[in-house]
């Protein structure tokens, strides 16, 4: 194996070899960064207001894609008629957003609430064991098996892989950027101009003076986790889609990768999720140029540790300083 | 450590024939046991108890979420290997192999746990989580270009273990080094607990501020706390890796680390017989469920919802319904029920201040305020204050809420430094320093709004103030040298010396009583206990009165004075209530937006004009 | 002091409770055979498939009345690919004495784990899966396969790349799993043996959905063969629907999981033409004996994959050896043992006679590869170490 690689180091086009790949390369870590951004939205915007690392996140990623895939395999493998892909796309999104939504008020409701007064690793621990919980809840009704998306259903043949010159990108990967860069876009302005968000912002900064406002906090909790979980699963949804597959496994990895980017761009910062997962796809991406591949989670990880030893802030966010 | 007959409980009175009847049952179980496969439920069992008890030592006693856990028993596990088998031809002794894995795993937790002691709880969790994965990823990958951990393939074949002329091969022999080195484990968490380490690790885990500011080292005692547990979990991992004969990357997971969690919390964070329970409990059960194996994680996710949600101190924790009833914890041993008012109005008839004092305030400058300021980001909490206190003297602060009068304690006992100015106490540069070095040096302070340690008992909690005054280490600790076992004999003797000036109000009974469950105006007192403890000589009491009623703020004034006074304490009062301001101060200084606006004696600071304009407002 | 009290009472209630039932063995007579495997975790799929396998090869022996008038009963033991686990099933096998053989462990670190231990009790295991070459060269007499070893299979991988698709520059992406990885290292060693020297090896990750970059790295070295060395064909669909995407030349060279016409050929929706594998035995579907066990598995499980049909046979061989040791009366573990270790040229559903040679390894074993061709696979050719 060694000998092999010093094979390629001492050719002349050694150069040429990495030089080649890098377009190709940067474009995927883009559209991966575009999924980790996704997902790194969902869980800064719960950990913004409430203060709180939802583990079980990323199941819910998970179970968006089920959902997805479920709903596209009953409106099409029953031979169901159907108006056209971008309807069917929409709709199998908006049933990933709304079923993981309502289950992230569940979890709020029975796992998480009962704990809001309690130390805080005890509602890390809850959360731990939803995200178990639910894994192996899909493990057991699901299979372990990966569903696949029929994808070229919806896509016409034309359209799915783009050709720029040498670099090569899928449109679902396209779509995925643009999703998040339009939900992120949302998010910002529901939470900066609505009255709805406004109140968000005050629950984020002091719940009981919130309180004494006359805001609902509690609806206000239940609103942001449905919208958390909902972006959650409307990543799953989408992702699923991009990689035309879904298990019950890529919630923990997803999860993991989700948070690194969320705490690399500032967690809180909704633009920072963006900006975080973007640099994390690219990382990973060029990593895996010059490494071995299975290296490139170690890369992610040591950025992860990295971050928060050294700008536990990340990159967009603010030192905050504690008042005792 | 002589103790009343009336403290111990029935355990500890009948401990040696407990500890004989455990010892045969040890001994004779595994000669009893059926087959080899429930010879090796029982070892293993032992080995979860280890692993149960080490995560106990960091999640339980000092509230560390630490994930990584699983990676230090593999790193102990992996090093025996290494050590001990033809994988790279070296073959050690097992009296070797043994403590250099688990030194090995403890070197690589201290490593780790230096960069992450800065973390907040989601964070440790989320980083310690990484580590994890990284741990995991090396055991897969270095096998190329030089074959280190083995890749998928894993070690195995290790070198059987031979100790003093027995080889370890049999599952009998197995069970007895297994059991062996679990009850060291065991005995050793036990000491811990019940020392000035296992104190320290609580007071971290109920506040962290709190417990610095009472002169605990707590980026130092999480460290430690890190390390132990990645000590016993390498030590576990060894012998583990031995009674496997192999070891392998899947060993070490996510999974794995579940389970462990699932037997602490299932026992009681920091409840060691709890966690034994649990590790026995969660050891055995899928043995016998295994036809529902499918179900086995998704009950462990379901375990930790459940236990988080209705029954945090997991099933050891108080059996409410089924202890003496003492729901009534005012009613003392004779049964009779007292009101704090009860025994305010016996010990004023019975007065025990002699009215001879035996200190009165002196002239030397203990304490020096120089040109303070304290900057949030914008709002100037502390503007260029400079004052002095006089040794024995007591100072009042008083002044509007906002004025700045808790931040200057905070500076003073050094929670965080001044963005300007200097303290200086008795001589010595303080701000800068640690909170823990500052009541070292002998300032200590109470909070306005009560940080105890509520699930300690009061008695715990005064001896945590005594941990900057003792040294006793792990090693002292665990074997119980003299050291400790001195340390422990003083600390004892020195906290109830101070509980008892409060009367019966904190003695008896209510040693062991948890400080939740005090009253209000007990939990004022305590918290002062604590203080005192530290063995300061400069006290800084937050509002100390708050909430009481007329008759506990007489005694609470008296008390002050009596600390003076018989004691020669030097005290520094915030108060809001002017009676007791006028009553115990020998100078008052008034704040407003963090500015001196008066000093002087009570009547001199009540007519001060913008004194009264400062709480009345400006007369029109 | 209560706290205390209540402690011992659970302590000795529980250890008491439990070994009630422990001494309380089921002590009926009865002929049970075990089934080692990693029932939970990322394997539940291939390894349920082995079971459900063998469970329809029990099933039809009860169906014509068992051995001897006793009905047969195979027992799971989850091992959730922990070896600490498969350890205590193997324990619990080798303690149950109505267990007269085992089907697995299919996972080359458990088989290895265990190994000592089965081997103690002379408790038969026919794997279906184990690949891991040195399993049988380490002298234990129990340990059987119907499935190929990896260097086996290697050679002829790498036989197959050279001398059909006449490759001159081969990348190989691995998973890091024991079947993977051995796989891949035995294939460039032959490949080197045979001249091939241009080969580029890097890793993949199972079920990491997107392996783009790493193909990009493929793509820039231009081979003329990719061997996509993934446990499951879902990965491999992926693997080939990418590589595809990203235009990458090279012939796609998939492993025996992605024998499977629903999650490789149909999932990766076209972009399977023309792709090669290579499985150990025939097409389950080409082989006439096969087709009784086809129907009943696909009615009643969906549709399978390569890991069903060896465990089928397996079983069928374990029970015949037991059927014969227990003609006498008596069954005794060394006896199956015997009868295992003597099958010659066995028919069974796989398309070639079984016989196990003094390793414990399929005597002759061959390669069979596969081409993609419309929804279907076509047998190409035939390797068989020459």
């Amino acid at each position: 194996m060694t000998q092999v690689r010093t094979f390629i180091f001492l050719r002349t086009s050694f150069m040429d070899f990495y030089w080649q790949q890098l377009p190709q390369q940067l474009v995927n870590g883009l559209t991966l960064g575009g999924v980790y951004a996704l997902i790194a939205i969902g869980y800064t915007m719960v950990y913004g207001i409430l203060f709180m690392l939802n583990f079980a996140h990323g199941e819910i990623y998970m179970i968006g894609g089920f959902v997805a895939w479920w709903v596209l395999y009953l409106l099409t493998g029953n031979n169901v008629p159907f108006v056209n892909a971008g309807v069917l796309i929409a709709f199998m999104i908006l049933m990933a957003m709304g079923l993981p939504g309502v289950l992230g008020i569940l979890i709020e409701r029975f796992a998480y609430r009962p704990l809001r007064k309690a130390p805080r690793m005890n509602l890390l621990l809850s959360a731990l064991g939803v995200s178990i919980f639910l894994q192996n809840l899909v493990l057991n009704f699901q299979g372990a098996k990966a569903r696949s998306f029929a994808v070229a259903s919806l896509i016409p043949e034309g359209l799915r892989v783009i050709q720029v010159g040498d670099v090569v990108i899928s449109f679902m990967r396209i779509l995925v950027i643009v999703v998040a860069f339009l939900l992120m876009a949302l998010l910002t302005v529901m939470v900066k101009k609505t009255k709805v968000g406004k109140a968000m912002r005050a629950t984020a900064q002091d719940i009981e003076a919130a309180a004494f406002m006359g805001i609902d906090t509690d609806r206000i909790i239940v609103l942001v986790f449905f919208i958390g979980s909902a972006l959650g699963g409307a990543a799953g949804a989408l992702v699923g889609l991009m990689f035309t597959q879904v298990d019950y496994y890529v919630g923990f990895q997803a999860g993991l990768k989700g948070f690194t980017a969320a705490v690399l761009g500032g967690i809180g910062n909704i633009r920072g999720a963006m900006l975080g997962g973007l640099i994390l796809g690219l990382l990973e991406s060029l990593a895996t140029t010059f490494f071995p591949a299975t290296y490139k989670d170690v890369v992610a990880f040591m950025v992860l540790i990295l971050v928060l030893i050294f700008r536990p802030w990340g990159l967009m966010g603010e030192k905050i300083p504690e008042k005792v | 450590m002589q103790r009343d007959a009336s403290e111990m409980s029935w355990v500890e009175k009948n401990r040696l024939i407990l500890y004989a009847a455990a010892g045969t049952v040890l001994l004779f179980a595994p000669l009893v046991m059926p087959n080899n496969y429930w010879l090796r439920i029982y070892g293993t069992t032992g080995l979860w108890i280890m692993l149960a008890l080490g995560l106990n030592v960091v999640a339980g006693f000092a509230g560390l979420l630490d994930m990584a856990y699983v990676a230090f028993f593999g790193i102990g596990a992996y090093v025996f290997a290494l050590l001990s088998s033809g994988h790279f031809n070296i073959h050690l002794p097992f009296l070797l192999t043994l403590p250099l894995s688990a030194l090995a795993a403890m070197g690589i937790g201290f490593a780790l746990g230096s960069t992450s002691m800065r973390l907040k709880g989601d964070y440790l969790a989320i980083v310690t989580l990484a580590f994890a994965q990284i741990f995991r990823l090396l055991l897969l990958n270095l096998d190329r270009p030089i074959n280190i951990t083995g890749g998928v393939n894993g070690i195995y074949n290790l070198d059987p273990i031979r100790l003093f002329g027995f080889t370890i091969v049999s599952p009998v022999a197995y069970s007895y080094l297994i059991w062996i080195a679990a009850i060291l484990v065991v005995i050793g968490c036990s000491r811990l607990k019940k020392s000035r380490y296992g104190r320290g690790w609580e007071a971290i885990r109920e506040d962290e501020l709190a417990a610095e500011a009472m002169g605990v080292n707590t980026t130092w005692m999480k460290l430690k706390a890190f390390a132990v547990g990645a000590l016993i979990a390498g030590w576990t991992g060894a012998i583990f890796a031995s009674f496997q004969d192999s070891v392998f990357p899947n060993n070490f997971d996510f999974p794995q680390l579940v389970i462990v969690y699932c037997m602490v919390i299932l026992g009681g964070l920091g409840n060691v017989p709890g966690v034994i329970l649990g590790a026995v409990f969660l050891s055995i059960l899928p043995e016998f469920l295994r036809e529902y194996g499918a179900y086995r994680m998704m009950t462990y996710g379901l375990i930790l919802i459940v236990l988080m949600a209705l029954r945090p101190q997991g099933i050891m924790g108080s059996f409410g319904f089924l202890s003496k009833a003492k729901k009534r914890p005012d009613k003392d041993e004779t049964g009779v029920l007292r009101a704090s008012t009860d025994l305010y109005y016996q010990e004023k008839e019975g007065d025990r201040t002699s009215g001879r004092k035996a200190f009165s305030k002196g002239d030397r400058v203990v304490l020096d305020i120089r040109g303070v300021t304290m900057n949030f980001g914008g709002i100037m909490a502390v503007n260029t204050l400079g004052f002095q206190v006089r040794e024995r003297e007591i100072l009042s602060i008083i002044g509007p809420n906002g004025a700045g009068k808790t931040t200057l304690f905070n500076l003073i006992s050094g929670i965080y430094p001044p963005s300007a100015g200097s303290i200086v106490y008795e001589g010595r540069r303080i701000s800068g320093l640690k909170p823990h070095q500052v009541v070292k040096a002998g300032v200590a302070r109470t909070f306005q709004n009560l940080r105890l340690f509520s699930s300690l008992s009061v008695l715990d909690n005064a001896k945590v103030g005594r941990f900057c005054r003792t040294k006793a280490g792990p090693l002292s600790i665990v074997f119980h040298l003299p050291l400790h076992n001195r340390e422990e004999q003083e600390t004892d003797r020195a906290v109830k010396e101070v509980l008892s000036l409060f009367g019966a109000r904190l003695t008896g009974y209510r040693l062991g009583q948890q400080a939740m469950f005090l009253s209000y105006a007990n939990r004022r007192r305590l918290e002062i206990a604590r203080a005192l403890s530290t063995n300061a000589k400069l006290l800084m009491l937050d509002e100390p009165s708050a909430g009481m009623n007329p008759q506990e703020t007489e005694e609470m004034t008296r008390f002050i004075k009596h600390l003076r006074d018989q004691y020669g304490y030097t005290i520094i009062v915030i108060e809001h209530k002017l009676n007791v301001v006028r009553n115990i101060s020998d100078k008052v200084l008034a704040l407003d937006y963090g500015r001196k606006i008066a000093e002087g004696t009570y009547d001199e600071v009540a007519n001060d004009k913008e004194v009264i304009e400062a709480y009345l407002g400006r007369k029109r | 002091m209560r706290r205390s009290l209540v402690f011992f009472v659970l302590l000795v209630g529980m250890l008491l409770a439990f070994s009630a039932l422990a001494f309380s063995a089921d002590v009926s007579k009865g002929i049970k055979v075990g089934n080692a495997g990693a029932f939970t975790g990322d394997a539940a799929a291939p390894c349920m498939e082995i079971y459900n396998s063998a469970q329809i090869a029990v099933d039809e022996w009860n169906e014509k009345g068992g051995i001897k008038g006793v009905k047969i009963e195979q027992v799971m033991g989850d091992d959730a690919l922990d070896p600490a686990q498969g350890v205590n099933v193997a324990n619990k096998f080798v303690a149950d004495s109505l267990i007269y053989g085992v089907v697995g462990p299919p996972m080359s670190h458990i088989a290895q784990a265990t190994m000592k231990i089965y081997g103690a009790a002379n408790l038969t295991c026919i794997t279906t899966a184990a690949s891991k070459p040195d399993l049988t060269d380490q002298g234990f007499k129990q340990f059987f396969r119907v499935n190929a070893r990896n260097d086996a299979h290697g050679w002829n991988c790498a036989l197959f790349i050279q001398r059909e698709l006449k490759a001159k520059k081969v990348a190989v992406l691995n998973e890091k799993v024991a079947y993977c990885e051995n796989i891949a290292s035995e294939t460039i060693n032959g490949l080197k043996k045979l001249g091939v020297t241009d080969i580029m090896q890097d890793t993949i990750v199972a079920g990491a959905k997107d392996y783009s970059a790493v193909l990009t790295k493929v793509k820039a070295y231009g081979p003329d063969v990719l061997f996509f060395v993934a446990t499951t064909a879902p990965d491999q669909a992926i693997g080939v629907r990418q590589a595809k995407e990203l235009g990458i030349k090279a012939v796609f060279f998939g492993t025996e999981g992605a024998r499977d016409k629903k999650d490789f050929i149909q999932a990766s929706e076209g972009a399977a033409e023309g792709a090669y594998v290579y499985h150990f035995a025939p097409d389950v579907f080409a082989v006439p004996e096969a087709a009784g066990y086809v129907k009943k598995y696909e009615a009643k499980y969906g549709t399978i994959s390569g890991f069903g049909p060896p465990a089928y046979e397996a079983m069928n061989i374990l029970l015949t050896a037991i059927s014969k040791a227990a003609a006498d009366g008596n069954i005794s573990r060394e006896e199956v043992l015997k009868n295992v270790a003597e099958t010659k040229g066995y028919k069974g559903i796989l398309g070639f006679p079984v016989t196990f040679d003094k390793k414990g390894d399929l005597e002759g074993g061959a390669t069979y590869f596969f081409k993609v061709a419309g929804k279907d696979f076509k047998q190409v050719a035939v390797m068989t170490g020459k």
